[in-house]
């Protein structure tokens, strides 16, 4: 058995105005990808894509062993899929969605679909036209995991919660995630979300992944490094710096491959550093859009 | 144990829509009571409102079972079940279709009863009474497919309205056909070739439509 859950090796779909090109993306099992990309970045295709519910132009999918989307009934069994646009049928109760999910599941967790009722604060014969939209995502969340999937993709789950919501639900999907064994697919144009529950960052735009790391590396390797350049200094090219900005005497440099022998260059040639600063995974998602978006207008 | 997730799917469907169909069932029945009413306007207020009932019922069908699961926004739920494309396309037209025997049949048996049970009607009456049924179970059938095919309100106004349209006309061909109206007196139903062309028409019509259905269905790349 393949030890990754989710691969897609050169995926592309051509729509009118979109395309989604040569996606590589790996996800290991017992993993948690955060995949994030501005809106119409192309993670909503994606995700149709290894669930087979959009059939790719081209490469190759397979989810947990199996081949998308021939396979897709053989490996729906084993995902839990929650979406944004996901709506439940309005007028029915929560009990009732319950009771539709666990004749269909065999492995359908009774006593932990009860847990979560009580720790979302949901009733079960609550009709889902009067929950709030926090409520509605809960909902659909305790119907996704109570089915003890082994891959949970979820795609954009808290958009539009409030803060105390998207807690809560970001709470129980951490808790959810301490099972080594399940993997998680957890796309948001939040950064903030993705960097509380991802173990590895996948950054894609305008249908092109543009880079995917482990978050720590991530957040280990960006740098900003803010510096001085008196008159008549030209900074030097470093490699590792994909980016200097410069107004008047000041300067900011950031790093993709941060070293510490940078500060020591800038400093040999004239240039005062007065500070390094890390930066956040929202900071080094915008740098690295901005410098994927400049290189495809120069190439 | 795909299967059990079809019928899963078709027996959901069964629950969000019995209280129409149980609607539809009461409105029909009420038409035929009144039928049961001995005047000559009782008998046609009873047989407009029994086809009104099941015309209403195919034309709103497609529309609440096959189109507003895409509008609002339950497909990709429903997606997310082991099931793919092709078997929630015969899960949805199977229950679609279901949903509009049961009445459909319900109401033609109990209509065909009380009408050949009145002292003093012909058999010459069941060929017509046959064909008159089977032109909603036809319309029905080209909505419902034109729903599934299209998926958008769009496609299924547009089949809801030329099938509504041609039921007045149709009905009047038919009884205006000498070839027909000729026999509604015999002692015995009469299996001429006008008859038996227009009834195979029917069946014709609701094979290709439900063949077509599957067809376009399997062929889908994109389904959400």
């Amino acid at each position: 058995m393949s030890d990754l859950a989710i691969e897609l090796d050169g995926v592309g779909k051509t729509y009118p105005y979109f395309t989604l090109e040569n996606i590589h993306l790996e996800v290991p099992r017992g993993q948690i990808m955060g995949l994030i990309g501005p809106n119409g970045a192309g993670k909503s295709t994606t995700i149709r894509i290894l669930l087979g519910l959009v059939h790719q132009d081209r490469g190759d999918v397979r989810v947990l062993g199996h081949r998308m989307p021939a396979e897709q009934v053989a490996a729906k069994w084993d995902i839990g899929f929650a979406s944004e646009d996901m709506r439940l049928y309005e007028s029915m109760t929560i009990e009732w969605h319950m009771g539709f999910i666990r004749s269909i599941y065999p492995k359908w967790d009774a006593p932990y679909a009860q847990t979560l009722l009580k720790r979302f604060g949901l009733r079960a014969e609550q009709k889902i036209k009067g929950l709030s939209h926090g409520q509605r995502v809960k909902a659909t969340l305790l119907l996704v995991l109570a089915r003890r999937p082994k891959l949970l993709v979820l795609d954009e789950p808290t958009t539009g919660l409030d803060p105390v919501a998207r807690h809560e639900v970001l709470k129980e999907l951490t808790a959810v995630m301490t099972d080594e064994g399940r993997s998680v697919l957890f796309s948001s144009h939040n950064t903030q979300d993705v960097e509380q529950i991802s173990d590895r960052i996948t950054f894609i735009d305008r249908g092109r992944i543009i880079d995917s790391m482990d978050k720590e590396a991530y957040l280990d390797r960006w740098r900003r490094l803010r510096l001085e350049v008196p008159l008549g200094i030209s900074l030097p090219a470093l490699p590792g710096i994909i980016g200097i900005r410069q107004a008047g005497r000041l300067a900011v440099a950031t790093a993709n491959a941060f070293a510490p022998d940078m500060a020591n260059a800038y400093e040999s040639s004239g240039a005062r550093v007065h500070s390094i600063e890390t930066m956040t995974l929202e900071e080094i998602f915008v740098a690295n859009v901005e410098r994927s978006r400049e290189e495809e207008v120069e190439a | 144990m795909s299967s059990s997730v079809i019928w899963a799917l078709v027996l959901k469907d069964w629950r969000l829509h019995r209280t129409l169909i149980a609607l539809s069932i009461a409105c029909g029945a009420i038409a035929l009571a009144i039928f049961q009413v001995k005047s000559e306007i009782a008998f046609l207020l009873g047989a407009v409102w029994f086809f009104i009932a099941l015309i209403v019922l195919g034309s709103v069908l497609p529309g609440s079972n096959v189109i507003n699961e895409r509008k609002k926004q339950n497909l990709a739920f429903l997606m997310s079940l082991p099931v793919s494309a092709t078997q929630y396309a015969m899960a949805k037209l199977v229950s679609t279709l279901g949903l509009f025997l049961i009445p459909w049949t319900t109401l033609v048996i109990a209509a065909s009863t009380l009408i050949l049970s009145r002292p003093g009607t012909p058999n010459g009456i069941i060929p017509v009474m046959l064909i008159l049924f089977g032109l909603p179970l036809v319309g029905f059938c080209i909505i419902a497919g034109a729903a599934l095919i299209g998926e958008t309100e769009g496609w299924n106004m547009a089949a809801t309205l030329v099938c509504n349209s041609w039921y007045g006309i149709g009905w009047y061909l038919i009884i205006r056909n000498p070839a027909i109206n000729g026999n509604l007196k015999s002692p015995v139903p009469v299996w001429n070739s006008p008859v038996l062309t227009i009834l195979g028409g029917e069946i014709a019509a609701i094979v290709l439509m439900l063949g077509i259905t599957i067809y376009v269905q399997s062929r889908k790349r994109d389904f959400v």
